[in-house]
C-alpha cells in the first residue's frame, strides 16, 4: 500500500501549493461559474424559443448540463496535469517523471490540481441537485449520481490523454488538439436525439461521453431506454483507461528527450 | 560592433519612440508571427477541428429546432444559419493568441526582455495578433465556401455597400476584440494561472457577443446588458451589416459605437499596462 500513500502526498503536496494563490482561487472559482453561465444562457436562449429538445425538458438538459461540469470539475481536480503534456514534451521535462519509480501516467496525471476545478464541481453539483429535486427522481438516481459522475471524469481524462499523446508526434507548444474532445464533451450538455445519427453513435460507443449522463440519466429519468444503460458509465470508464494507458505508454516511445 | 552602430543602438534605446514610431520593426514582427504560424500549422489545423466542433453544437442544436417547430423562432432558418456559421468564421478569425502569448511572457518573466526593445510591446502585439488574425481568416475561406454550395444567396453579402461596410466593421471588430484580450490578459501581473483571464473573456464573449445566435433571439434582458458592453461588436455587429440587417444611418451609428468601444479599449490597455509595468518585478540574473 506504499504505493498508494505515494500517490496521497504528491497529490496533497501539489494541492498545498496551488492553494498558496489565494487570488487565482477566488479568480478560477469565479470565472469557470462563468463560464457554466455562458453555456446556460443558450439554453435560456433556446428554451424562449422552443418547448424541449427531442423530449427532453428544460429541467432534463439542465440535468445534462450539471452532470457534465461535475465530471469536468472532477477530471480538473485530479487529472489536470495532461493539459501541460505538449510544452513538457517540447521541453524536454517528462524526463524527470521518467525516472521516478512510479507509474507514470497516473502520477503526472495528479500532480497538477486545478483550482478553477471547484467552480465547475460546485455549478455542476448544483444544477445536478436542483434538477433531481425539481423532477421527483427516484433514490436511485440519486445514489448512482455520484458514480457517475466520477466514471464521466475518468473516461474524459482517458480521452484527453489519447488526443495529448498526439503531441508526442506533432511538436509544439499548444494544446488545440485536447480542445477537440473538451468541445465534444460540451457537446454531451444536450440530448444526443439531437444530433445526426453518425454523430450520436460516436459519442456513445467511440468517444463515450454519452454513456456516462445521457444514456443512465436518460433511463431514471424516464426516457424509454433500456435498464442497462446504468451499466453504461463504468463500461466507458474502463474502456477509456484501457485505451489511454495503451495510448500513453506508445506515445512514450515517440519521447525523445530534449539536449542541452 | 563599429562605433557608429553602437551609437546608432544607444540613441535608439535612448529615444522614447512613439506607439507607431518604427513602422518597419512592427512589419517585421507580423512577418515573423506568420511565419511561426506557418510552422504550427497541424497546431492551427487541430484548432481549426476543435473550433468546427465547438460552432458546430450551437448549429446542430438550433437545426433540431427549427426541424421541430419551424415558425416559433421569429429569424427565417436560412438567415439564421448562415448568420451563425458566418459567426462562427468570425470568432475563429478573430481568435488571436494574444493571452497565450502575453500570459506566458509574464508568468515566465520574458516580459523584461520586451521591455528592452525599442518599440512599443502594445503594438507589438497588435502587430503579431494581425499575423494571427490574417492567418486564421485564410483558413476560415474554405468554410465560407462550404455555406456558399449549401446556403447560396444566403450567406453572400446583402449589397456592395453592406460589404464594404462590414469589411470596416471587421477591422474594428479586430480591434475591440485584440484590445479586450489585452486588458484581460494583465491580470497576469496579479494571478499565476492564466486560466482565469481566458475563461472570464471567453464567457462574456460567448454570452454577449451573438455568437451562437442572433441577439434577436435573446431574452430582453441579455439583450439589454449587451447593449452596453463592447462584445457585441466583435461578431454580432459586422455580420448583421454584411446580411443588411441595418442599413443606412443604423450602420453608421454602429460603426461609430464600434470606433469609440476600440479607441477606449486601448487606450484602457495602455493605461493598465504603464500601472502594471510600475509595479513590475522580475528577478533573477
Amino acid at each position: 500500500m506504499e504505493w498508494i500513500k505515494l500517490y496521497f502526498v504528491a497529490y496533497r503536496t501539489a494541492l498545498q501549493a496551488k492553494l498558496e494563490y489565494r487570488a487565482d482561487f477566488w479568480v478560477g472559482m469565479l470565472t469557470s461559474v462563468l463560464l457554466q453561465l455562458a453555456a446556460l444562457s443558450f439554453l435560456v436562449v433556446i428554451f424562449k424559443n422552443a418547448p424541449s429538445l427531442n423530449g427532453w425538458t428544460g429541467t432534463e438538459v439542465v440535468f445534462l448540463f450539471g452532470m457534465t461540469a461535475a465530471a469536468l470539475g472532477t477530471s480538473e481536480l485530479f487529472f489536470n496535469h495532461i493539459w501541460m503534456l505538449p510544452q513538457y514534451v517540447v521541453s524536454g521535462e517528462l524526463d524527470r517523471l521518467l525516472t521516478y519509480p512510479v507509474h507514470s501516467l497516473p502520477f503526472f496525471l495528479i500532480t497538477r490540481p486545478e483550482l478553477h476545478s471547484f467552480g465547475n464541481l460546485v455549478t455542476g453539483s448544483l444544477l445536478v441537485t436542483g434538477s433531481l429535486i425539481q423532477l421527483g427522481a427516484p433514490l436511485v438516481a440519486w445514489l448512482l449520481v455520484p458514480l457517475w459522475i466520477v466514471c464521466g471524469s475518468i473516461t474524459y481524462t482517458s480521452a484527453l490523454v489519447v488526443f495529448g499523446c498526439l503531441s508526442f508526434r506533432l511538436l509544439g507548444p499548444y494544446s488545440h488538439h485536447l480542445m477537440v474532445p473538451h468541445n465534444l464533451l460540451q457537446a454531451t450538455r444536450y440530448p444526443l436525439g439531437i444530433y445526426p445519427g453518425w454523430l450520436a453513435y460516436l459519442l456513445v460507443l467511440v468517444v463515450p461521453f454519452g454513456a456516462f449522463h445521457y444514456l443512465p440519466g436518460g433511463f431514471v429519468l424516464g426516457k424509454s431506454l433500456a435498464w442497462w444503460t446504468v451499466l453504461a458509465p463504468p463500461l466507458a470508464a474502463g474502456w477509456g483507461l484501457v485505451v489511454a494507458n495503451y495510448v500513453w505508454q506508445r506515445g512514450l516511445e515517440f519521447y525523445e528527450s530534449t539536449g542541452s | 560592433m563599429s562605433a557608429t552602430q553602437s551609437e546608432r543602438v544607444r540613441s535608439r534605446a535612448a529615444l522614447p519612440l512613439g506607439p507607431f514610431g518604427d513602422l518597419a520593426s512592427y512589419v517585421a514582427l507580423f512577418v515573423r508571427s506568420v511565419r511561426a504560424n506557418f510552422a504550427y500549422r497541424q497546431a492551427v489545423l487541430t484548432s481549426l477541428l476543435a473550433a468546427g466542433i465547438s460552432y458546430s453544437i450551437p448549429l446542430l442544436v438550433w437545426r433540431h429546432v427549427y426541424a421541430a417547430s419551424p415558425h416559433a423562432p421569429p429569424i427565417p432558418a436560412a438567415q439564421l444559419f448562415a448568420y451563425l456559421l458566418l459567426g462562427g468564421c468570425l470568432n475563429f478569425a478573430l481568435g488571436m493568441s494574444v493571452e497565450f502569448r502575453v500570459g506566458q511572457r509574464i508568468r515566465t518573466g520574458m516580459i523584461a526582455t520586451d521591455l528592452l526593445k525599442p518599440i512599443d510591446f502594445q503594438v507589438a502585439q497588435l502587430s503579431q495578433a494581425l499575423s494571427d488574425a490574417l492567418f486564421n481568416v485564410l483558413l476560415c475561406g474554405p468554410i465560407w465556401f462550404v455555406g456558399l454550395v449549401t446556403l447560396r444567396g444566403e450567406i453572400l453579402p446583402a449589397s456592395t455597400g453592406s460589404l464594404l461596410a462590414s469589411l470596416l466593421s471587421i477591422v474594428l471588430a479586430f480591434v475591440i476584440m485584440f484590445s479586450i484580450s489585452f486588458v484581460f490578459v494583465q491580470a497576469a501581473f496579479f494571478t499565476n494561472s492564466g486560466y482565469g483571464i481566458f475563461a472570464a473573456r471567453s464567457a462574456l464573449q460567448q454570452t454577449f457577443s451573438g455568437l451562437s445566435a442572433p441577439l434577436a433571439l435573446f431574452p430582453w434582458w441579455m439583450r439589454a446588458t449587451s447593449e452596453w458592453l463592447p462584445f457585441r461588436h466583435t461578431i454580432h455587429t459586422p455580420i448583421a451589416i454584411y446580411l443588411g440587417w441595418v442599413s443606412g444611418g443604423e450602420v453608421a451609428r454602429l460603426l461609430a459605437l464600434q470606433l469609440g468601444w476600440a479607441v477606449l479599449l486601448f487606450l484602457l490597455g495602455r493605461v493598465i499596462l504603464a500601472a502594471a509595468f510600475r509595479r513590475l518585478e522580475i528577478q533573477g540574473g
